[in-house]
């Protein structure tokens, strides 16, 4: 039976296939676009977490959870955009955004965004 | 206490007022009683005094009255001025009034054709209604007979107005409010809360593992863009403990300006470092 044979094949070509993907990420990634990342993880974490807590125990007090939940939902998209941007590889798509553009634009964006978190969170 | 000429003529006002105003009766009063197909079913005379048997009426049959009016002792005929007959259910207190015509010479003929009852009879039932007929007049005393019980067949239910549905009470408007959300057992939400702090745990974890090094942090050019863009998170905590909106906005316009500065001087001395390392 070629079946079990194939189907381990296919996980060990998966499993390298990771490995090597994490390998490429951990070496040639630069550490400021790792420090990003890890934010983006850590919101992408903390929303996962307060969805969660909604479905399962309780939505009250709505505004709140609508609070938390659209800034990291809203966080992560201004980081996402501020990561594509200052991103070397990506250089020639954003010619004329500088990081600097780019971070003002991020640290403005995060502002207004917290400004109408705020006004939710009752 | 009466003096007794006061008496006296007191007793004589009341007799002269009583000479005065003759008294009305009623003469021969006699009903009939007949089908639809004109075949007389009932007819009598009726008794001032005593009341006949009750009169019964089927759908389709035609009561007749008639009498003749007379000032009582003379026997000449007299047209009062008003003359009624009405119809009174003793139990509901439902009446009719109906005006009967008189001619000159006081003779009246009153007919109720059941097929088409006139407006003026009272909604019946089973109950006999009682007939009485009232005289009034300027010059004679009121009259009153009572002339005999009457049964008619039973009124349909009167129909419903159109407008009923719209001008009848409302039924009362009850509010249900929402019952009150609860507040979740504390364990849930101390183990919740534990939970949505981890990722910080993870963030400065994996902050620690990367190891950015941020040399610049401190420099005199970099601190107050940081420092300014820390007072605007912290405008905004104040604005959620304590300030209203048009406090927030103006003191947010403040701060603008100088994080304008403060944010160009820094993001263009970075973009000079960043050009120096290429």
């Amino acid at each position: 039976m070629a079946g079990p044979k194939a189907s381990s094949q296919s996980q060990a070509t998966l499993s390298h296939t990771v490995s090597t993907l994490w390998k490429s990420y951990a070496h040639k990634t630069p550490d400021r676009l790792k420090f990003v990342d890890v934010f983006l993880t850590f919101l992408v974490l903390s929303g996962v977490i307060q969805f969660a807590y909604c479905v399962l125990v309780t939505n009250f007090p709505f505004n709140a959870f609508l609070a938390g939940f659209a800034s990291t939902v809203g966080q992560f998209v201004l980081t996402a955009s501020l990561r594509a941007q200052v991103n070397p590889e990506n250089h020639t798509e954003f010619k004329e955004v500088s990081p600097e553009r780019a971070f003002a634009d991020f640290a403005l964006g995060s502002i207004v965004l917290h400004f109408f978190v705020f006004n939710f969170l009752g | 206490m009466i003096s007794p000429t006061s008496f006296c003529l007191s007793w004589l006002l009341i007799v002269v007022a009583h000479a005065h105003a003759a008294s009305l009766s009623i003469q021969s009063p006699r009903f009939t009683i007949t089908s639809s197909d004109a075949s007389q079913l009932r007819a009598d005379t009726l008794s001032l005094t005593q009341k006949p048997e009750p009169l019964t009426l089927g759908p389709s049959d035609v009561l007749k009255l008639t009498f003749q009016i007379t000032e009582t002792g003379e026997g000449n005929g007299v047209q009062p001025h008003q003359t009624f007959l009405r119809f009174y259910d003793t139990v509901s207190g439902e009446e009719g009034i109906q005006p009967v015509r008189v001619t000159p010479g006081g003779k009246a003929k009153f007919e109720l054709n059941m097929a088409r009852p006139p407006l003026s009879l009272p909604p019946t039932t089973d109950r006999p209604l009682a007939v009485s007929l009232i005289l009034g007049s300027f010059i004679h005393d009121p009259a009153t007979f009572d002339l005999f019980d009457l049964s008619v067949p039973s009124s349909a239910t009167p129909a419903p107005h159109p407008d009923k549905a719209s001008f009848h009470p409302q039924p009362p408007i009850v509010h249900t409010f929402h019952p009150e959300q609860k507040v979740p057992p504390k364990v849930i939400s101390a183990f919740f809360a534990a939970l949505v702090f981890a990722p910080w745990a993870v963030l400065l974890g994996l902050w620690s593992q990367v190891g950015v090094r941020v040399p610049h942090l401190l420099s005199p050019r970099i601190l107050p863009f940081t420092a300014l863009l820390g007072a605007f998170e912290a405008l905004l905590v104040w604005y959620w403990v304590d300030l209203r909106l048009g406090q927030v906005l103006l003191y947010a316009g403040i701060l603008a300006l100088p994080t304008i500065f403060a944010g160009k001087t820094a993001l263009a001395t970075t973009g000079e470092w960043r050009a120096g390392k290429q």
